[in-house]
C-alpha cells in the first residue's frame, strides 16, 4: 500500500502541465536526434543536456529521462527501417530489418512501440518496489565496499560491452585517470592541468561524450563514404488481431528478463536484448520463424531493452553507483542539478524520486501515442543528405559544449577528444567503459583513501569485510575464468579467437 | 607495425607512462595518509600491466589491420578549432561559416551554394537559440 501512496505522490508531481510538456519535448527531440546516424543515447543526452539547465529540477530530470527513452526508440526505428545499428539496437536489426524487407515495416514499428510500453510498465513496478529496499541495504556499505562495488562494476561493464575484459578494463582505467585531471579535493593540488587554468575544474563529461561518441562517429561515417538511401517504403501501423496476440507473450518474457538484467552491475539494455532474443529463440511458439522477420524477434528484445533501461536506474538511485555509461551521464546531470543520487535521495527528495518514477511511465505513454503514429514523419530526417547533416551535427556539438560554461576552451577540449575518440575507434577500444571510469574515478579515489585511512594503511580491510570480500572473490573468479578460457582456446586452435568486431565498439 | 593489437597495447602503455610519470611529480604520501600522487600512480601501474599484456598477447592472437584515415579527422579538427578561435576572437557567425565550409571538404561532394544555405540556416538557428531560448551565444 505504501508503494501506491508513494506512486500517487509521484503522479501528483509529474502530472503538472509543465512537466508533461517537458516529458513530451524530451521524448520527441530525443527520438529525432536518436534517429540521426552516429548519434546513440549517450551522444543525444550530452547534446541535449544544456537544454535542461534553465528548467526546474523535477522538470529537468523528467525531460532527461524522456530524452533517453526517445533516443532509444529512435535507435530502434533506424535499425528496423534501414539497418543502421547503434549498440542499443543491434538485435532490432535482425528481425526488424527482415520484416522491412518483407514489407511489414509498420507492423515491426508498432510491435517495437507496444513491446517497449509493456517492458517499461513491468520495469516501473520492479523499480518502485526494489529501489527503496535496496537503498536500505546501501546504508550498510562502507568505503571498502564501495570500492569493491565499483571495481566489480568495471569488470562487468568491460566484459559485457566489449566482450574483451582486457581492453574494457584498460579503458575504465583510462577514464579513471582522465578523471584525475583538475584539483585534488583532499589537498588542493592541481593535477595534470599542464598549467592551463581552465583545466583546474577538470574536463567536462560532455566534452568527452561528444568527442568520443559524436565527432568520432561522424568521422567514421565520413570515412565510409556512402550516402544512405532513405527509407521510402509504405508504413501500415495497425496490426491484425492474431498479429497483436503474438506480441504479448514475447513482450512479457522480455520484460521480466530485461528488468532482472537491468539491475545487475554492467547490465542494461545491450545485454538484456541479446538475452531476451536468445530465450525467445528457444521457447517461443514460433521459434522457427525467428531470424527471418518474426514478430517475436522484435517484441521480446524491444521489451527487454526498455525494461532494462528503466531498471538500470535502480543502482544509481538507491546505491549512488551508476552501472553503465548512460547512467554515469545521468548521474552527472543529477549532480549539475544539485541532487546527489544515493540512499539519501529517496528519503530526502521523495517528490523527486517518485516524480521521476511516475514520469517514466508517462514518458512511455507519450512514446506510444506520439511517436508510433508520427514515425513516418520522423523518418523524413533521412531524406536530408549526409553532406548537409554532418556540418549541422557538428554545429550542435559545439553549441552544446560551449553553452555549459560559456567557454570556447571547452570546444577545443571537445575537438581534442574527437581525435582521441577516433584513435580509440580505430584501435577497437570502446569508449563506453571510459565514461563510467571517468565518473566513478573521483569516487573510487575518495573511498579508497578513506578505507585505507580507517584501516591504518592496510589493505586487509578489503578481504575482512564480508561485502567487499565477496565482490573481490567474484572478480577473482571471473579473471581466473577468462585467463583459463584464453589458454584453453589458444592450445586448441593455435590462434585464439578474438571477439572484437567494429560493430561492438558502440554505446553502453 | 600494422598490427592492431600490438599498437593498442603500446598505446595504452604510453598513456600509462604519461599519467604514471606525471604522478611522481605530486606528493605520494603513505597508504594511511595518501597524497595526491598515490592514486594516479596505482591506477596507471595497473594500466601499464594491462597494456603490456595486450601487447604481448598480440603475438599469439589473430593479427588485425588498422584502418586509420588521417584526412577526414584532420579536416574536422581544423574546422572545430577554427570555429573556437574565430568565435572567441572575431565573431561566432564567422566561426559557423568557417566550420561549415571547412568541414564539408570531408563530404563526398562539395558545393558552395549548398554551404551558403547551410551556413545561413545554422546562423538563423543560433539566433533563435539566443533570442527565444535565452542561450548565451556571443554571436557578433
Amino acid at each position: 500500500m505504501e508503494i501506491l501512496q508513494n506512486l500517487a505522490l509521484g503522479f501528483e508531481h509529474a502530472l503538472t502541465w509543465q512537466n508533461l510538456l517537458f516529458c513530451a519535448v524530451g521524448c520527441t527531440v530525443g527520438t529525432l536526434i536518436g534517429l540521426l546516424p552516429g548519434l546513440g543515447p549517450l551522444a543525444t543526452i550530452s547534446l541535449l543536456l544544456p537544454l535542461t539547465y534553465s528548467i526546474p529540477v523535477t522538470g529537468a530530470l523528467i525531460m532527461l529521462a524522456g530524452i533517453y527513452y526517445g533516443a532509444q526508440y529512435g535507435d530502434s526505428v533506424s535499425a528496423i527501417t534501414m539497418k543502421i545499428p547503434h549498440a542499443s539496437s543491434i538485435v532490432a536489426c535482425i528481425d526488424g530489418y527482415q520484416m522491412t524487407l518483407k514489407g511489414k515495416t509498420g507492423l515491426a514499428l508498432f510491435t517495437a512501440g507496444v513491446s517497449s510500453f509493456i517492458g517499461g510498465t513491468v520495469a516501473i513496478v520492479v523499480l518502485a518496489t526494489l529501489a527503496p529496499a535496496l537503498g536500505e541495504v546501501a546504508l550498510l556499505f562502507g568505503p571498502a565496499d564501495y570500492c569493491a562495488l565499483m571495481a566489480f562494476g568495471f569488470v562487468c561493464v568491460s566484459f559485457v560491452t566489449t566482450g574483451s575484459l582486457l581492453s574494457g578494463l584498460a579503458m575504465c582505467i583510462v577514464g579513471v585517470l582522465l578523471g584525475q585531471i583538475g584539483t585534488d579535493v583532499n589537498s588542493g593540488t592541481l593535477r595534470y592541468t599542464l598549467g592551463l587554468p581552465f583545466l583546474s575544474d577538470g574536463i567536462g563529461l560532455v566534452s568527452i561524450a561528444l568527442g568520443c561518441f559524436g565527432i568520432a562517429e561522424i568521422t567514421k561515417n565520413l570515412d565510409a563514404k556512402q550516402d544512405r538511401t532513405p527509407f521510402n517504403g509504405k508504413i501500415n501501423l495497425i496490426p491484425t488481431w492474431p498479429e497483436f496476440k503474438r506480441i504479448i507473450p514475447s513482450a512479457l518474457r522480455g520484460s521480466v528478463i530485461g528488468s532482472f538484467l537491468g539491475i545487475l552491475p554492467g547490465g542494461g539494455p545491450s545485454i538484456a536484448q541479446f538475452a531476451a532474443y536468445a530465450i525467445d529463440k528457444k521457447v517461443s511458439k514460433y521459434k522457427e520463424e525467428i531470424g527471418s522477420g518474426a514478430i517475436e524477434g522484435v517484441a521480446g528484445q524491444a521489451a527487454a531493452d526498455e525494461a532494462a533501461a528503466r531498471t538500470s536506474f535502480i543502482p544509481l538511485m538507491s546505491i549512488g553507483i551508476p552501472e553503465n555509461a548512460v547512467m554515469a551521464l545521468m548521474m552527472a546531470a543529477f549532480i549539475i542539478k544539485g541532487i546527489q543520487p544515493g540512499p539519501n535521495m529517496i528519503a530526502g527528495h521523495p517528490d523527486l524520486f517518485w516524480g521521476l518514477v511516475a514520469s517514466m511511465w508517462i514518458g512511455n505513454v507519450f512514446l506510444l501515442v506520439l511517436n508510433v503514429p508520427l514515425v513516418r514523419y520522423w523518418l523524413s530526417v533521412f531524406k536530408i543528405p549526409y553532406a548537409v547533416l554532418f556540418p549541422s551535427i557538428l554545429f550542435f556539438c559545439v553549441i552544446g559544449t560551449f553553452s555549459i560554461n560559456n567557454s570556447f576552451d571547452d570546444v577545443l577540449v571537445t575537438a581534442g577528444f574527437g581525435l582521441v575518440g577516433y584513435i580509440f575507434l580505430r584501435l577497437h577500444l570502446d569508449p563506453a567503459p571510459l565514461m563510467l571510469g571517468f565518473i566513478l574515478g573521483p569516487m573510487l579515489e575518495e573511498n579508497l583513501r578513506r578505507a585505507l585511512l580507517l584501516n591504518h594503511g592496510s589493505f586487509t580491510i578489503f578481504v575482512t569485510r564480508p561485502i567487499s570480500a565477496t565482490l573481490f572473490a567474484l572478480i577473482g573468479l571471473f579473471v581466473v575464468w577468462q585467463v583459463a578460457a584464453f589458454f584453453l582456446a589458444a592450445r586448441k586452435g593455435g590462434k585464439a579467437p578474438m571477439h572484437e568486431s567494429e560493430e561492438a565498439a558502440g554505446e553502453h | 607495425m600494422n598490427n592492431l593489437n600490438l599498437v593498442k597495447g603500446l598505446f595504452l602503455v604510453a598513456l600509462s607512462l604519461l599519467f604514471g610519470l606525471g604522478a611522481l611529480n605530486y606528493p605520494l604520501g603513505t597508504f594511511d595518509r595518501a597524497g595526491p600522487g598515490m592514486f594516479p600512480l596505482m591506477a596507471s601501474s595497473l594500466l601499464f600491466v594491462l597494456g603490456l599484456i595486450i601487447a604481448v598477447r598480440s603475438f599469439v592472437v589473430e593479427k588485425l589491420v588498422i584502418h586509420f584515415n588521417a584526412k577526414n579527422i584532420g579536416i574536422i579538427l581544423v574546422s572545430l578549432c577554427g570555429f573556437a578561435l574565430l568565435a572567441e576572437y572575431v565573431s561566432m557567425i564567422l566561426g559557423i561559416i568557417f566550420m561549415v565550409f571547412v568541414s564539408s571538404i570531408a563530404g563526398i561532394s562539395y558545393s558552395v551554394v549548398r554551404n551558403i544555405k547551410i551556413s545561413v540556416s545554422l546562423v538563423l538557428i543560433a539566433l533563435a537559440f539566443q533570442k527565444l531560448l535565452g542561450v548565451q551565444l556571443p554571436l557578433y
